[in-house]
C-alpha cells in the first residue's frame, strides 16, 4: 500500500515537478538586510517612495515577530532564502519570444493553450519576474489594463501608489512586511467603470529555483458597475530545500461592481505558502473567491473581505486537501462594516495519511452594520487516524440586528454510505471516491469548467493510496 | 429447483456475535412475488442486509443461492452486478452525487456498457413519469433533503432503472400516504416481468394489490414458521401472528 | 474598572489564533486572585449516583474538581445569581472513568465581571458529559467562559449546549472546544450556542472549536448569533401581549430548556425571575 502511495504521487506530480535549469541572471545573496532590498530596488529602477516603503516594511519586518498561533514555521529560515531570483528573460509579449526553456515550462503546464481556448489574457511569472503578458485587443480598447506590477509602477504610478499595500499595510503581520521589502512581479489589473470582463483573465506563477521567495504582488481595480474573473494559478518543482511564497493580493471592488477571484494551488510539498489576500468591496460590490489549497508544506493563507459599503457582499468558496507531511491552515476572514452587507462561507477540508487542515476564519460584525448577514458552514472529512482536522472559527459581532449563523461538521466517510453504494452495483473504491467527490462538489460547481476536472483528477489520484 | 432465483438454506447469522436469523429456508421462483411477513424484530430486515452483503452482519451457517451461483461469498457489489436489489427502509443520503450520476455509474458497473446519453435521459425521464417525480428530481442529490416519501420512491427510480433480477423490497411502503402507496405500487408493477421476482416486506396489504402474489412467509425469531400462498398474506391481515407465537413459544 | 488594572491568565483557548480577536486568554483582575482558594476535590465512587447544586450570590473564586468513578453519575447545578458590581471566577474540572456520566448545568447571572471555566475529560471508554449552559448579561457586565470536552476514550459522548441573551453594554465570550484524541473511536460530540442580542452595543464573541485526530468519530457544531425573532414577536402581540411581555416570553421560551434541568424548583423559580426581572428594567 505504501509503495502504491508514492507512485501515485509521482504521477500525480510529474508534470509540476519538471524543473527548469536554474539558469537566473541574477540572484539576489540569501537572508535579508537593507543592502539587498536596496539591490533589489535598484535593479527594478524603482521610484523613490517605492524604495523608501521596501525600507520601512524592512524595519517593520525586523520589529515584529512570528504569529503566535498556527502551523510550526521553524523550518523556514530567512537566511536561506533567496528573495530576488531574476530569470535570463524579458518581458515578453508573445509566446516566441519568451525564452525556450522557460517556454517550455509553461507549455507543459498548458498555459498558452488555455490563453488560446478560454481566456482573455495571460500572465506567466517565472521566479521574480514576469516573462510573458498578453491581453485580448478588445479589452485594452474598452480602457482595461492588465499587465505586470512593474510596468505597472511605470505607467500608471498615481494609480499604483494610492493603493499598493494600503489594504494590506506592511504592519499587519511579519510576512507582509517581508513582502513590502522584496515584493517583485505580480500583475496589475485595471478595469474601467462598467467594463464587464466577460472571459476570465490568468497569473500563473512558477517559482522554478531551489531555496527561493517568491514574492509577487496583484492589484487589481474594478471600478463602478464594472465586472471581473480573475484566476491565479501556481507551482513550483519539488526540491529538498525550503521555497518560501508570501505574495500579496489587494483587491478594490467599487460600487456595485463584481470580481471573482479563483486559484487553484498546487505548490510542490516543501513550499511555505504564506500568502495575504484581501479585498475592499464598496456599495452593492461583490467578492467571490474560489480557493483551492491542495499542495505546499505549510499554508496559512485566509483572504479577507473588508464590506465596507452598505449591500456589499463576498461569497467564499474554499477547498483544502492536506496530506502526507503538509499543515494546511486556511480559511477566510470576513468584516462587516456597512449596513446589509452579508457573507457566505463555505468550505470543505479533507485529511489523509497525516495530513493536517485546518479551517480558521474570523467574522466580524462592526456596530452600525444593521441587517448584516454571515452564513457559515465548513465540513471536515478524515480519511484515516492519523490525520488531523480543526476548525477554529471566531465571530464577533458587536450590532444586535445582525444574523450569524455557523455550522460545523468533522467525520469520516459512513460504512453505510459505501454499503448503500456498493448494494447498486458499485465498487468500494469508486463508491468511496464517489462520495469525496460529492463532498466537495460544492466547491467543484464554483470552479471554471477545467480546474474543476483537475480538481476531481487531482481527488482521485490522491485517493488511490488510501484504497485497500 | 432450477427454476428458483433464490434458494436460501438453513441460514444462521446475526450481528456482533448475536444470532438473529435461526435457520432460515426460502425459495423463490423464477418470475415470481413473494411476501415476507412476520413482526417487528422478527428478523426481517436482517436478512435482506445478509442478502445484500451488509458489511456488520455476519453469516454463521448456511448458504443462499442466487440464480444457481452461491451468493453469501460476493461483496456487496458483485451481487448487485448479478441482479440482486435491496429497496431500504432507510436509504443513506450522499451529498453532492446526484440522482442521475449515481444511476448512470450504477448502470454502468452492472452492464459493463457506457449508457449511451440521450437514450439513458429519455429512459430516465420515462421512469420519472411514472414514479410521478418532477424531471430535475435527478438533478437533486442523492435523498439529501428528501422526505421519507421521496426516499421511497428515489428507491423504486433505482429498481426501475437497474432492472435486477430480484428485488428485495424492505417496507418500501411504510409511512407513505395512499397515494403515495399507489404510486410505488405502479412502480413495481412496471418493474415486474416474467422473467425477475420480487421478495417485499410489508405491513399493508395496499401495497400488493397491484400485484399477483405467488408465495408468503412468515418469520417468526428469526425461523420461517409458515409458508404459503396469497392467502397468507390475508390471514394474517385478520389475525396477526398470535397464533404462530403460541405455537412456538 | 481602571485601565491599568493588572489581570492575570486564568484560562486559554486549546488551540490560539488571531489576537485581534480577543478570544485566546480569559484574563481576571489580579486582586480577584489574590488569595486563590484551595481547590475541592469531590470524588463519586464507581456505580454511584450523586446530585449537587451550588448557589453563589456574592464574590466567589472557586476551584472544584471532581472525579467520576466508572459507572458512576455525578448530576450538578452550578448557579451564580451574584449581585452587581461583584467579581467572580470558577472553574470546574471534571475527569470522568469508564461508563461514567456527568450531567452539568451552569447558570451565570449578575456580576459585573465573571470567569467561567470548565474542563471536562472523558478519559473512560462509554463516557458522556451532558452540559448546558444559561446566562444574561446587561449593563456593562463581562461574562468570560471557556468549555473544553475533551474525548479520550472509546464511544464518548458529549454535549455542549450554551443559551444566553445580552442587553445594554454587556460583553461576553464563550469558547466551546470539542477535541477528539486520536483513539477516541465512536466517538460523537455536539456543540450548539445560540445567543440572542438585545441591544445595539452588546459585543458577543464566540468560538466554537472543534479538533480532531480521530476519523472515526462524529462532531458538529451550529451557532446562532442574532436579535429577537421579530416574526414570534408580532405573532405574541397580535394575540395581545404587549412588546415587553412578548419580549419576556420569548427570552425565557430560550432559557427553557437550560432551566427545565434545574432540578430545585424554588431555585428555577428564582433564576426565572432574576431574567424577567432584568428584562423589565430594560
Amino acid at each position: 500500500m505504501a509503495k502504491q502511495k508514492t507512485f501515485i504521487e509521482d504521477i500525480e506530480r510529474a508534470l509540476y515537478d519538471v524543473r527548469g535549469e536554474d539558469r537566473p541572471r541574477y540572484r539576489s545573496e540569501s537572508g535579508l538586510t537593507e543592502e539587498i532590498v536596496r539591490d533589489i530596488s535598484e535593479r527594478k529602477h524603482d521610484p523613490d517612495w517605492m524604495t523608501e516603503m521596501r525600507l520601512k516594511a524592512l524595519a517593520v519586518y525586523n520589529e515584529i515577530s512570528l504569529p503566535g498561533w498556527g502551523p510550526d514555521l521553524s523550518a523556514l529560515d530567512m537566511e536561506k532564502i533567496a528573495t530576488y531570483v531574476q530569470p535570463d528573460a524579458q518581458m515578453a509579449g508573445r509566446w516566441e519570444d519568451v525564452p525556450d526553456e522557460i517556454r517550455d515550462t509553461f507549455d507543459r503546464l498548458g498555459i498558452p493553450e488555455a490563453e488560446k481556448e478560454s481566456l482573455a489574457g495571460v500572465g506567466a511569472q517565472y521566479d521574480s519576474e514576469v516573462v510573458y503578458h498578453s491581453i485580448q485587443t478588445s479589452l485594452t480598447k474598452q480602457g482595461v489594463v492588465y499587465t505586470d506590477m512593474e510596468t505597472a509602477l511605470r505607467e500608471h504610478e498615481d494609480l499604483v501608489r494610492a493603493h499598493f499595500m494600503k489594504l494590506v499595510p506592511p504592519k499587519d503581520h511579519k510576512f507582509a512586511a517581508l513582502h513590502g521589502a522584496v515584493w517583485s512581479g505580480g500583475s496589475f489589473v485595471y478595469v474601467p467603470a462598467g467594463v464587464e470582463v466577460k472571459i476570465p483573465l490568468q497569473s500563473y506563477f512558477r517559482l522554478n529555483a531551489p531555496g527561493a521567495g517568491q514574492f509577487e504582488h496583484t492589484l487589481i481595480i474594478v471600478e463602478k458597475g464594472a465586472s471581473l474573473h480573475f484566476i491565479e494559478g501556481c507551482s513550483a518543482p519539488k526540491y529538498n530545500v525550503t521555497n518560501l511564497h508570501a505574495g500579496c493580493v489587494e483587491l478594490y471592488v467599487k460600487e456595485g461592481a463584481r470580481l471573482r477571484y479563483s486559484t487553484i494551488e498546487n505548490w510542490s510539498k516543501n513550499m511555505m505558502n504564506l500568502n495575504t489576500k484581501r479585498a475592499l468591496v464598496e456599495k452593492g460590490g461583490l467578492i467571490e473567491w474560489v480557493s483551492g489549497s491542495f499542495g505546499s508544506r505549510v499554508s496559512m493563507l485566509y483572504p479577507t473581505s473588508i464590506l465596507s459599503g452598505e449591500g456589499a457582499r463576498c461569497e467564499f468558496t474554499g477547498v483544502t486537501f492536506a496530506g502526507r507531511g503538509q499543515h494546511l491552515d486556511t480559511g477566510a476572514t470576513v468584516v462587516h462594516a456597512a449596513p446589509r452587507t452579508s457573507s457566505v462561507i463555505n468550505t470543505r477540508s479533507i485529511s489523509k495519511d497525516g495530513g493536517v487542515a485546518v479551517y480558521r476564519s474570523g467574522v466580524k460584525v462592526t456596530a452600525g452594520a444593521k441587517g448584516a448577514k454571515c452564513a457559515v458552514n465548513c465540513e471536515s472529512l478524515m480519511l484515516d487516524d492519523v490525520s488531523r482536522s480543526d476548525t477554529i472559527p471566531v465571530m464577533d459581532v458587536r450590532e444586535d440586528d445582525a444574523d450569524v449563523g455557523h455550522e460545523a461538521k468533522i467525520g469520516r466517510i459512513s460504512d453505510e454510505a459505501i454499503y448503500y453504494l456498493t448494494s447498486r452495483g458499485i465498487k468500494e473504491d469508486e463508491a468511496r471516491a464517489m462520495i469525496v467527490r460529492g463532498f466537495v462538489e460544492p466547491i467543484a460547481k464554483a470552479l471554471p469548467m477545467e480546474y474543476a476536472v483537475e480538481m476531481n483528477n487531482l481527488i482521485d489520484l490522491e485517493l488511490e493510496g488510501t484504497r485497500g | 429447483m432450477g427454476d428458483n432465483i433464490l434458494t436460501i438454506r438453513g441460514l444462521h447469522a446475526g450481528v456482533e456475535g448475536k444470532e438473529i436469523l435461526r435457520g432460515v429456508d426460502l425459495s423463490v421462483g423464477k418470475g415470481e412475488t413473494h411476501v415476507l411477513l412476520g413482526p417487528n424484530g422478527s428478523g426481517k430486515t436482517t436478512l435482506m442486509n445478509v442478502l445484500m452483503g451488509h458489511p456488520r452482519y455476519e453469516v454463521y451457517a448456511g448458504d443462499a443461492a442466487f440464480d444457481g451461483e452461491e451468493l453469501l461469498a460476493l461483496p456487496t457489489h458483485e451481487r448487485a452486478r448479478r441482479g440482486l436489489f435491496l429497496s431500504f427502509q432507510t436509504p443513506e443520503e450522499i451529498p453532492g452525487v446526484t440522482v442521475e450520476n449515481m444511476l448512470r455509474t450504477a448502470r454502468q458497473a452492472i452492464t459493463g456498457k457506457k449508457a449511451g446519453v440521450m437514450a439513458f435521459r429519455k429512459e430516465l425521464a420515462a421512469a420519472l413519469e411514472t414514479l410521478k417525480m418532477d424531471a430535475d428530481w435527478a438533478s437533486r442529490y442523492l435523498n439529501v433533503g428528501f422526505s421519507g416519501g421521496e426516499k421511497k420512491r428515489t428507491e423504486i427510480l433505482q429498481l426501475l432503472m437497474l432492472k435486477p433480477k430480484l428485488a428485495l423490497l424492505d417496507e418500501t411502503d411504510s409511512g407513505l400516504d395512499v397515494d403515495a402507496v399507489r404510486v410505488v405500487s405502479n412502480g413495481v408493477k412496471a418493474f415486474r416481468t416474467t422473467e425477475n421476482a420480487c421478495l417485499i416486506i410489508t405491513h399493508n396489504a395496499n401495497i400488493l394489490s397491484a400485484l399477483s402474489v405467488d408465495g408468503a412467509h412468515v418469520l417468526l425469531d428469526g425461523r420461517i414458521v409458515k409458508s404459503g400462498g396469497a392467502e397468507l398474506v390475508e390471514e394474517i391481515g385478520t389475525h396477526g401472528y398470535a397464533h404462530f407465537l403460541g405455537g412456538e413459544r | 474598572m481602571a485601565a491599568a488594572e493588572k489581570e492575570i491568565v486564568y484560562g486559554r483557548i486549546p488551540v490560539p489564533t488571531w489576537r485581534w480577536l480577543g478570544v485566546n486568554e480569559v484574563r481576571v483582575p489580579e486582586k480577584v486572585l489574590r488569595e486563590p482558594p484551595a481547590a475541592r476535590l469531590v470524588t463519586i465512587p464507581a456505580g454511584e449516583t450523586r446530585e449537587f447544586t451550588v448557589v453563589t450570590r456574592g464574590e466567589a473564586v472557586s476551584e472544584l474538581h471532581v472525579e467520576i468513578g466508572a459507572g458512576a453519575e455525578l448530576r450538578l447545578t452550578r448557579a451564580r445569581l451574584a449581585p452587581d458590581g461583584t467579581q467572580c471566577a470558577d472553574k470546574v474540572k471534571a475527569t470522568l472513568s469508564e461508563n461514567a456520566r456527568f450531567v452539568y448545568t451552569a447558570v451565570n447571572l449578575g456580576g459585573e465581571s465573571v470567569a467561567d471555566l470548565l474542563d471536562v475529560d472523558l478519559v473512560g471508554d462509554g463516557s458522556s458529559a451532558d452540559v448546558a449552559a444559561l446566562y444574561f448579561a446587561d449593563g456593562r457586565q463581562k461574562i468570560d467562559m471557556n468549555y473544553i470536552a475533551r474525548q479520550r476514550g472509546k464511544n464518548t459522548d458529549a454535549s455542549l449546549v450554551v443559551q444566553g441573551g445580552l442587553a445594554d453594554e454587556a460583553e461576553k465570550i464563550f469558547r466551546g472546544t470539542l477535541d477528539f484524541v486520536r483513539g477516541a473511536v465512536g466517538s460523537v460530540g455536539r456543540e450548539r450556542e445560540a445567543v440572542t442580542l438585545l441591544s445595539p452595543n452588546v459585543v458577543n464573541r464566540s468560538a466554537p472549536l472543534m479538533l480532531s485526530g480521530e476519523a472515526e468519530v462524529d462532531g458538529r457544531h451550529a451557532t446562532s448569533v442574532g436579535k429577537l425573532d421579530e416574526e414570534k414577536l408580532y405573532y405574541l402581540t397580535s394575540r395581545g401581549l404587549s412588546p415587553a411581555d412578548a419580549k419576556r416570553l420569548v427570552v425565557l421560551a430560550a432559557a427553557a430548556p437550560v432551566l427545565e434541568r434545574v432540578a430545585d424548583v424554588t431555585l428555577a423559580d428564582e433564576i426565572r425571575t432574576f431574567i424577567e426581572r432584568r428584562l423589565s428594567d430594560g
